[in-house]
């Protein structure tokens, strides 16, 4: 590629070479380094490439070889220069196109943001806007050193940043903390564990608190299940002081769960018509031009349109953006739900109903669905057998407990 | 004499003999390419023969539309339908 360019540059020519001693004319050739490529044997001579500069140099050794040379092509940047060298429009817009692309590497086009988990992209640039740095700045005013700094200052969970142009892109690539800021505070408040849900307890550790139930027992929602006041009893085993302590165990239980949703009768449908329609927008600015044929019809077109920035080289970004467009025709109807369509939904519901639970860390243990017919709509009506923990905290409130203690110590009965 | 030390040395010593004694390298890709190393010169060229010159032999390659590529002082490469390579005195 370096080489071919570097012919281009200099001028280079198609050669036909004939007469006594071809072979003795190619080994001086070699032999005083002269580069002769794409050589070939035509018509009783040869044919091959050799650069302006070397064919000036090869005059000697054509009377030395007794060979003659004849130029079939002449080829390069020189060549073409000269052909055109009264096209003075052509060489205007050539000098302004270099001058466009000059002006316009002076500017930033392109953003990227890069390493970010916690700050999305569109937060990073907003705050970007806000210290003047957007599409089409100019590259020498941005400190890069200056903006990493402000970045880390402005966001204390960034913890490494790094700014870099290249091109008319501006990179920034960012590394987040990602150990917590500040360790949550523990609760560590009295309270009672209660059922969230009414089912049968299979599993159960307490690990702090007064266990209110046993590995069988059926409990319903709200039920205490491990009790925060720890009684203290003196040696005539009466009560004497009532601890409150924070009831911390795992308990599991099979609790069934239901639901129902409904399917309409009838599904709108959708078929494509077959018909597609391509176009083009270029985007520069507020300038916008579209180059696609309007709609014939009356039926609706779903349009997608892929969109993409124009680079001149890798990073040389330029402020146009071209968008793809791809119309496609289609009609919509109304039909009766088949029983195909009504089994597809059905495990449609109960999959994402299932996945919901499974995310939730519960375990499934049965489960089964059915579609009944209603009076308007189908019903599809799931149920599942969990085993899951049910048990959560609720405070207990220090005052209402300690006039409830006081109340059993003065022996007053209600 | 000398060459005959320099062979050995290069037996030896586990040299290649390409760079110690200039023996001529061919390497084939396919059989539409060839890329010759320690050439000395070219004999005959046309677009069913091309025969060349090494140090210590001659080699010459037989095909159809045969042309070259490129060739300098250190290398040549031939590309067309090679159909046989043949060294010779």
């Amino acid at each position: 590629m370096k080489e071919a360019l570097k012919h281009y540059c200099g001028g280079y020519l198609r050669i036909r070479l004939k007469g006594f001693s071809p072979e003795r004319f190619l080994n001086l050739c070699m032999a005083r380094q002269i580069v002769i490529w794409d050589l070939r044997y035509q018509d009783g001579g040869y044919q091959f490439f050799i650069t302006v500069k070397d064919f000036r140099r090869v005059r000697p050794l054509v009377k030395k070889a007794q060979v003659r040379l004849l130029i079939l092509g002449r080829f390069g940047l020189p060549f073409f220069l000269y052909q055109n060298r009264r096209r003075k429009l052509f060489a205007v817009g050539l000098a302004l196109f270099c001058l466009v692309l000059f002006v316009m590497s002076q500017f930033i086009w392109d953003i990227t943001v890069d390493g970010n988990y916690r700050f999305t992209d569109d937060t990073l640039l907003h705050y970007l806007d806000t210290l003047d740095i957007r599409y089409g700045k100019r590259k020498a005013g941005i400190d890069c050193g200056q903006l990493e700094e402000s970045i880390r200052s402005h966001y204390p969970e960034i913890i490494w940043v790094s700014a870099r142009i290249s091109g008319t892109r501006l990179m920034i690539k960012v590394k987040e903390n990602e150990v917590m800021g500040s360790i949550p505070v523990k609760d560590d408040g009295p309270r009672d564990l209660v059922a969230e849900n009414a089912g049968t307890i299979t599993r159960m550790v307490v690990r702090r608190g007064k266990a209110q139930v046993a590995i069988g027992d059926s409990v319903e929602a709200g039920q205490v299940l491990v009790s925060g006041e720890l009684p203290v009893y003196n040696d005539a085993e009466e009560m004497v002081d009532m601890r409150l302590v924070h009831a911390d165990a795992d308990i599991y239980a099979v609790t069934t769960e239901a639901y129902r949703e409904t399917v309409p009768r009838l599904a709108t449908k959708r078929s494509d018509t077959g018909k597609k329609r391509r176009g083009l927008r270029i985007r520069a600015g507020s300038l916008s031009f579209l180059w696609m044929l309007p709609s014939i019809g009356q039926n609706p077109w779903e349009v997608t349109s892929r969109s993409s920035q124009v680079a001149v080289l890798g990073d040389f970004f330029l402020p146009v953006w071209v968008d793809q467009i791809l119309a496609q025709e289609y009609q919509t109807y109304e039909r009766f739900q088949t029983k195909e369509d009504l089994e597809r939904e059905k495990q449609k519901i109960h999959q994402k109903k299932m996945e919901n639970l499974a995310e939730k860390g519960v375990q499934i243990l049965e489960n089964s669905v059915k579609i009944l017919r209603g009076d308007s709509c189908w019903e599809v009506q799931g149920e599942f057998l969990l085993e899951r923990q049910i048990g959560v905290g609720r405070e207990i409130r220090q005052a209402e407990k300690e006039t409830d203690l006081a109340d059993e110590r003065s022996g007053d009965d209600y | 004499m000398f060459d005959q030390v320099k062979a050995a040395a290069a037996e030896n010593l586990k040299l290649p003999r390409d760079v110690v004694l200039g023996e001529v390298l061919v390497s084939f890709v396919g059989r539409t390419c060839a890329i010759v190393e320690n050439y000395r010169g070219i004999l005959i060229y046309d677009d069913q023969t091309v025969k060349l010159q090494a140090k210590n032999c001659k080699l010459q390659f037989h095909g159809k539309r045969l042309h070259i590529d490129y060739y300098n002082h250190d290398e040549m490469k031939i590309s067309g339908q090679i159909q046989s390579m043949e060294f010779g005195d």
